[in-house]
């Protein structure tokens, strides 16, 4: 049962069509992602759910209700921005209770929620300080604490962590998935980061030039790209047309396509039953922590493989490496 | 890098120069100056008493007080509205309009005194238009008294005004008022709770400073009604040129108490402010 529909969403700005007649459709409780690079759309469809922006064409459900013309307030969506947009002349405990003064909450229970989410997010102990005086981290857990404060139907989450280092924003990945799941509640988030939106997400809508690229799990979408876009788009998939792939693996048999996608993991040192055995020249080797990259050649083509690291690892004398791949895993894309 | 330190210390020269010659050195001699005799003969208070004690003077500081007061009070409260509506145009717009601005804030002074004089004065070009309607404007507004000198002062105050709120408002962060009203604000609840306390200390800095201002004009106010009004810095200019005679020792009296005035009008905004945006302090 759908909680949240979107129903051929379409915009313009300035002539040009941002949104194409978009649907989509959100089950309560779901942590829904839209990935996709700037300019894909994404941003505007989110601004379009809280109602920021007014669609040109289409409908917008939440819990059964039409609220296409519903006011941003009326909504009951939250939502927290990524530059947190904290009240700068607040402290943290003014911030959070903000919404429920203007819902004109009684003192007491505004006291009660407030504690609740402050301990939530853990910022126990900063109640009285200032946004300024926080670090990106706390100013984010902040911001969110305010949406979910107010008990919204629908999170609505804008690249929230994008401006936070990389450290941080795994922890609060983490925090922000632990929390949803806690309160049950129905989340979109923004990125144009591929392995947060996979870290994260029930569900992805992968977005491009305004449309839907792809949708899927986390899983469907890495393991089955459906087109280029995508497979260039969420990883470091080898995307080989079709004269490079019977190039690769000596066999034209059976690949019609025109294009095709391997992931970088799928090559094996370790035969496989009836797979391609490879073997190519080591043109660069990359330490990447866990994961040993070879950038390989076999006749003119070139291709990435990972490897899990291992540490007596010596392909930095090796000249070549033999590789095996399962023939599942060549992937065809339109 | 200490190389590097040396030349930028030499560069600085000529400024700390500049600010000596014309700042300091002058302050310096008008401290000195009201605390000598007539003549400069000798140490003494007698010219701060000579202020204190002549009610003359003291009406010249509550007259300036209260025309600064009042000029900057109207300025800002347009100003306020007057830079938001230009923060509503486009960008090219909004240049032209502080462009006009900008020059409308400096023209001030004598041509603009004439200016007024030609167009509100007692044969100016409205007041004679207003006539020949049946509307004798000369009954409800005199140029030269209380009410036209705020006219005039208003007049240079509320540009300055402008310019110096305008860049106020692109410190409203769009995002903030989106939040507001996702949370349930109304616009006037997020200016009244949000956008005012927000930009509450640069409207305190530039009352300030319009205060300053206007404390600190002359030539508007003389070029208008000559002597016959009785501000603090007609009074120090006719004591210094001595219309009968030259008393540069209490004019410097008068201007340093003037200074202090200034002083402490931007202390008592300096705390108001702070009590409004606890955020600051």
């Amino acid at each position: 049962m759908s909680f949240l529909t979107i129903e051929k969403i379409k915009k313009s700005f300035n002539n040009e069509t941002v949104l194409h007649h978009l649907n989509l459709s959100i089950k309560e409780g779901e942590f829904v992602t839209l990935l996709g690079p700037s300019g894909c759309g994404k941003s505007t469809l989110l601004r379009t759910i809280a109602g920021l922006i007014h669609p040109d064409e289409g409908t917008i459900h939440i819990d059964g209700k039409n609220v296409t013309e519903v006011k941003p307030k009326d909504r009951q969506v939250g939502m927290v921005f990524q530059s947190y947009a904290l009240f700068p002349n607040m402290t943290v405990q003014e911030n959070i209770e903000f919404g429920l003064k203007m819902k004109k909450l009684d003192k007491e229970s505004i006291k009660q929620n407030v504690a609740r989410v402050i301990e939530l997010v853990e910022l126990t102990g900063k109640e009285r300080s200032y946004p300024r005086e926080l670090s990106g981290g706390q100013q984010q857990r902040v911001a969110l604490a305010r949406s979910l404060v107010t008990q919204p139907k629908v999170l609505l989450l804008d690249e929230p962590l994008s401006a936070l280092d990389a450290q941080i924003r795994k922890n609060l990945q983490k925090q922000l998935r632990s929390i949803q799941q806690e309160l049950n509640m129905t989340t979109i988030l923004v990125t144009h980061d591929q392995e947060e939106a996979m870290a994260v997400s029930d569900y992805i809508y992968i977005m491009n030039k305004g449309h839907i690229a792809q949708s899927g799990s986390p899983h469907e979408i890495y393991t089955r790209p459906a087109s280029e876009f995508v497979a260039r788009f969420i990883g470091n998939y080898n995307v080989l047309s079709r004269k490079e792939i019977s190039n690769l693996f000596n066999d034209d048999n059976g690949y019609t396509r025109d294009i095709y996608a391997i992931r970088p993991e799928a090559f094996s040192e370790a035969p496989v039953k009836d797979g391609y055995e490879i073997t190519g020249k080591i043109q660069k080797m990359t330490m990447l922590g866990n994961i040993t990259r070879y950038e390989l050649e076999v006749n003119n083509v070139c291709f990435i493989a990972d490897h899990l690291h291992k540490i007596e690892e010596d392909s930095q004398k090796r000249e070549t490496i033999t590789l095996y791949l399962n023939r599942k895993d060549v992937i065809s894309l339109t | 890098m200490k190389r590097m330190n040396g030349m930028l210390l030499i560069s600085i020269i000529p400024f700390i120069i500049f600010v000596l010659l014309f700042l300091f050195v002058p302050l310096f001699f008008m401290l000195y100056s009201s605390f000598q005799e007539n003549g400069g003969t000798g140490f003494t208070f007698s010219q701060y008493m000579e202020v204190f004690r002549n009610t003359y003077y003291h009406q010249a500081f509550k007259n300036s007080m209260l025309i600064s007061f009042f000029s900057s009070l109207i300025a800002i409260t347009l100003a306020v509205f007057a830079a938001y509506s230009i923060t509503l145009f486009s960008k090219k717009v909004q240049d032209r309009i502080l462009v006009f601005a900008n020059l409308t804030a400096n023209f001030a002074g004598i041509p603009l005194a004439f200016a007024f004089i030609v167009i509100l004065g007692n044969s100016g070009l409205f007041t004679l238009l207003f006539k020949h309607f049946g509307w004798d404007l000369l009954n409800s507004f005199n140029l030269y008294s209380w009410s036209g000198l705020v006219l005039i002062y208003v007049y240079f105050q509320l540009p300055l005004a402008v310019m110096l709120i305008y860049p106020v408002y692109q410190g409203i962060q769009a995002q903030w008022k989106e939040a507001a009203a996702l949370l349930g604000a109304s616009p006037s609840q997020f200016w009244l709770k949000i956008g005012v306390p927000i930009i509450m200390p640069s409207i305190a800095g530039t009352f300030s400073i319009l205060f300053a201002n206007a404390m600190g004009a002359y030539a508007s106010a003389f070029a208008l009604t000559g002597s016959a009004y009785n501000l603090v810095t007609i009074r120090i200019g006719a004591i210094t040129t001595g219309d009968i005679f030259a008393r540069p020792e209490l004019g410097s009296a008068i201007a340093t108490l003037l200074g202090l005035t200034m002083v402490l009008a931007l202390l008592i905004n300096e705390w108001l402010t702070r009590r409004i945006r606890r955020d600051l302090s």
